[in-house]
Order: structure tokens, then sequence, then C-alpha cells
């Protein structure tokens, strides 16, 4: 896992040619809910965006979290099986869900 | 600007005489958020972060009582998760190609000595700003007001470097993509369109911020700007610049960034519009920077409500602040140091002569005669943009 590396970034360059070295984006360890499907989530969804996407969203019904997993998976082509995409959809609406079904 | 609370009531009474449990829809003030990450991002101050991969960072609501945002408070919004962690600015080229007489590769250098040299106000702002606005919610971020900025833009014209490429006959789009890609192959990459009668002489090729480098993250060393537009078009790390003969079906044109194709711009959950149209040229807004949600003042003493306001170019001439719920409007006074395209400051003196909770709202007009709506009156739509809601701030007068 990527660490902190703000101490690079201060060191590289001078205060206006801010980027000859490398730029290190800070990786922050979101905390996600353990339960059945969290291993298959952090499988799936981080490869792409931080847990920070589902957490900003807010507690929301069962077809917001399905149609999500749905846009993912048709939209931006994340390669999920179809067993998981169930899995990640019931584990969302479970942790992060706010009762209804829609 | 038309309101829609009659077609809210009757969609309202319809579900009830029918007992259909059907989503109702409605706009209010968006979330505050207060949480200021204390983890800090390269070039950045503290900034509210809604995520680290794509970075998503929202300013502050104190920026905004100022008419320049600082580079170091500045939003950021990538859509795709690999952004290069090197840029080599004396090796660094813009490819123009496509429907062009000559391929062109200009470099970093080439730019800022083989071109008229020009310079741009403008504010960026999110198309999905204050999206939090709107219930249910809609797809995207749930930002609130800070996903835009204003800044000055130096670069050279569009319009000149497409010239030095030279237009073929049928040339009637421009392509921009930059060089943040996606995790899998086949995941859309973030390509936006102009058509060539939307590209003014204002839409510049930028590589200097508030007279800096762009900070990384706001695409260093070169980013498309597009002023009187949502940023949406506003490529940043840009890297190729295509010319065809026509519009190319891509996700992030025909699926994201668009709202429905009526005149109230709006449509209901369970009833979408079936036709959709690009969000482009921002509409008239304005919000509070100080005082803030939730802050405890003085009884007496003098408070000065200071804002910005802006629209897509056409001109402010008019914040109107009230202190009792709506009823009476007083106009503000207004600072315009930096352009048609720019913030408009306003401030007003106001000496709160009651206890308890006050509430200031502040309402931006522009020459056009156009006024932000109150924040129920805006009209849901399924992506969440174009809020322009009368912005509220309550404080407790103590």
């Amino acid at each position: 896992m990527k660490k902190l590396l703000l101490i690079t970034i201060l060191l590289t360059g001078s205060l206006f040619a801010q980027v000859k070295g490398n730029i290190e984006i800070p990786y922050i360890p979101y905390k996600i809910k353990t339960g059945k499907g969290s291993s298959v989530v952090q499988a799936n969804c981080l490869t792409c965006h931080s847990f920070g996407y589902v957490l900003n969203m807010g507690k929301q019904s069962k077809s917001f979290w399905e149609e999500k997993v749905h846009k993912m998976v048709h939209s931006f082509k994340a390669p999920i099986k179809k067993k998981d995409q169930v899995i990640i959809a019931n584990y969302l609406f479970k942790y992060y869900g706010n009762g209804k079904l829609k | 600007m038309k309101r829609r609370d009659f077609f809210k009531t009757s969609i309202a009474a319809s579900a009830a005489i029918l007992g259909t449990t059907e989503l109702l829809a409605d706009t209010h003030e968006p979330k505050i958020y207060k949480d200021i990450s204390k983890v800090n991002f390269p070039e950045k101050a503290p900034m509210i972060v809604h995520s680290d991969r794509p970075p998503l960072l929202e300013s502050p609501m104190s920026v905004f009582t100022r008419g320049i945002t600082e580079n170091d408070k500045f939003f950021v919004r990538w859509h795709l998760p690999d952004i290069p962690q090197h840029i080599d600015p004396d090796t660094y080229t813009i490819t123009i190609n496509g429907m062009v007489k000559k391929e062109l590769k200009v470099t970093l250098k080439e730019l800022k000595t083989a071109f008229e040299q020009v310079e741009v106000t403008a504010v960026q702002q999110c198309g999905g700003n204050s999206r939090s606005a709107f219930s249910p919610i809609t797809g995207g971020i749930q930002w609130g007001n800070g996903a835009m900025g204003c800044a000055k833009f130096k670069g050279v014209r569009l319009r000149d470097v497409l010239d030095l490429a030279g237009l073929k006959k049928d040339a009637g789009w421009v392509g921009f993509n930059g060089r943040d890609t996606p995790a899998y192959y086949k995941t859309p990459d973030f390509v936006r369109e102009l058509a060539m009668d939307e590209l003014e002489d204002n839409v510049i090729l930028a590589y200097e911020m508030n007279g800096e480098d762009f900070p990384y993250l706001n695409g260093y060393p070169v980013r498309l700007i597009v002023p009187g537009y949502y940023s949406d078009s506003w490529v940043k790390m840009l890297s190729t610049i295509t010319v065809s003969n026509k519009y190319k079906h891509l996700f992030f044109m025909d699926k994201g960034y668009r709202i429905a194709d009526n005149a109230t711009e709006s449509e209901t959950p369970d009833h979408l519009y079936k036709t959709t149209k690009p969000i482009t040229i921002m509409n008239v807004k304005s919000v509070i920077g100080f005082p803030e949600n939730g802050m405890k003042m003085y009884h007496n003493s003098e408070i000065v409500v200071r804002g910005v306001a802006w629209d897509d170019g056409a001109g402010i001439n008019n914040v109107m602040v009230s202190t009792d719920n709506g009823k009476t409007w007083n106009k503000a006074l207004l600072k315009q140091d930096n352009g048609r395209y720019a913030y408009t400051e306003f401030r007003y003196a106001f000496k709160p002569t009651q206890y308890g909770k006050l509430t200031f709202m502040a309402k931006a007009m522009n020459v056009l005669g156009e006024e932000q709506p109150l924040s129920k009156d805006i009209g849901w739509n399924r992506g969440g943009y174009k809020y322009n809601g009368i912005d509220e701030v309550t404080v407790e007068i103590i």
C-alpha cells in the first residue's frame, strides 16, 4: 500500500517549479465495515476508486446500490462476475443502506 | 425564471389519488461539509476530501469571500484513477491531429513563445456543484457548494493553435484528451468534444493559473479553459486535440453532463424526460462565504456578509441580500475587477438588533434579467446538475 509521501513532495524542486520530481497522491485508509461480502467489495471496487465514493453517497436504498453496481459494470466496464455483483449490492445495502427497497 | 410549483403539486396530487408510492423529488439547500481533512494533497492546503482516488477535493466555504481562489484551495475533480506521477515540462508536447492540414506537436516552450499570450479570469465550476441539494440522491459526487473557484489563466488561444495546424474544410468538432487513464482498457476514456462554432477566442490552452504553474492536481502543465462553460470540458493535463468532421459518440459526452431537454430542465425520478442536452453554459448563481452556518455573532455588532456571484459571462448587475426570510431585499455592494467571466464580489453590512437565529439570503441577478430561484424551486434532474438556488446561511445572534 502507498504511504503518505508528503515530505517527498515538499522536498522536490523550488516553489515555482513544483513538479520536477514525482508526485505522490496520498492514500487515505477509509474504514470499510467488515462483514459478509466486504472482501469481494475490496477486491472489485477499489481497483478503480477509493471507498470515499461509497461513503460520499450516504445511506441509500437497495435499488440505488444495485443501480450503482450496474453502472460500474455496464457504463464503466468493470469486469465484476455476476455472482459478485449480487454480493456487492447486498453488502452495500446491509452496511450502507437506508432500509428501503426503493 | 419559470417556477414549477404547479407541476410538483400535480404530481403529488396524482400520487395521492392513485395511491401509488411515487418517489417525490425535491431540492433544498446543499449539504455544508465542515470536515476539513488533515491529510494534505500535493500543493494543496487542507480541503474537504471526498476521495483520494480519483482525487475529489472541495474548497471550504471561507474561500468564497474572495474574488480569486488561491491555487492551494482550488477544488479538484478527476474522473479516472491513473494520473501520471511525473511530468517533464522540457519534453511535454500536445498533439494536434485529425482533420488538419499538418499534424502538430507543440512543446510547452513553443506554447509560451510561438503564439500570442493571452489572459482570462474565469469561474471554473463543476456541473454537479451543490449536487447534495437534490432529493432523492442523484448520480455523482454529493458536492456541497465548493466544487468551484475563480482564477486568472494565462495561455494561448485554441484558435491560434488550430490555425497553425490548418483546419480542413469539413472540420466540425474538436476533441480533447488528457493524460489520465482508466484502470481497465475497456473503461471509457475521459474525452470531451466541442463544436467548432462553440469555440470563441476566449477558449485558451492555459499553462499558468494565478501567475504560477498549474497545481499538479488542477491539470499541470496545460489545461483547456472554456470561460462561461461548466468545467466538464476543461480537460486537464491536456495531451491531444483531435479535429473531426462529425460528433463521436463518447460516454462522457452522451451519458455524463447532460440535463433534461425541456424548458425547466427538470423531471421526476419516475418520469425521466426522454431527451437530454449537454449542460454547457453556467446559470446565474451566488454563494455566501461569510458568515458560515452555525456561527455565533454578537447583538448590535457590524456583520459584513461577503460572497461571490457569477454567470456565464453575460454579466452580474445585482446581488440582493435578505435578512427577513425573503420578504425584503437590499442591494449589496459589488466589486468587479476581473472581467465578465470572473466572480463578482459582494458585501453587505448588517447590524442585528434581535437575539436568536438570523438567516442571510443572497440572490444574484444578471443583465439579462435572470435571477436565482429559491432552493426549493430548482426542479430535480437525474444528474443533479446546474443547482443555483438562493444561498442561505443561518447564524445565532447572542
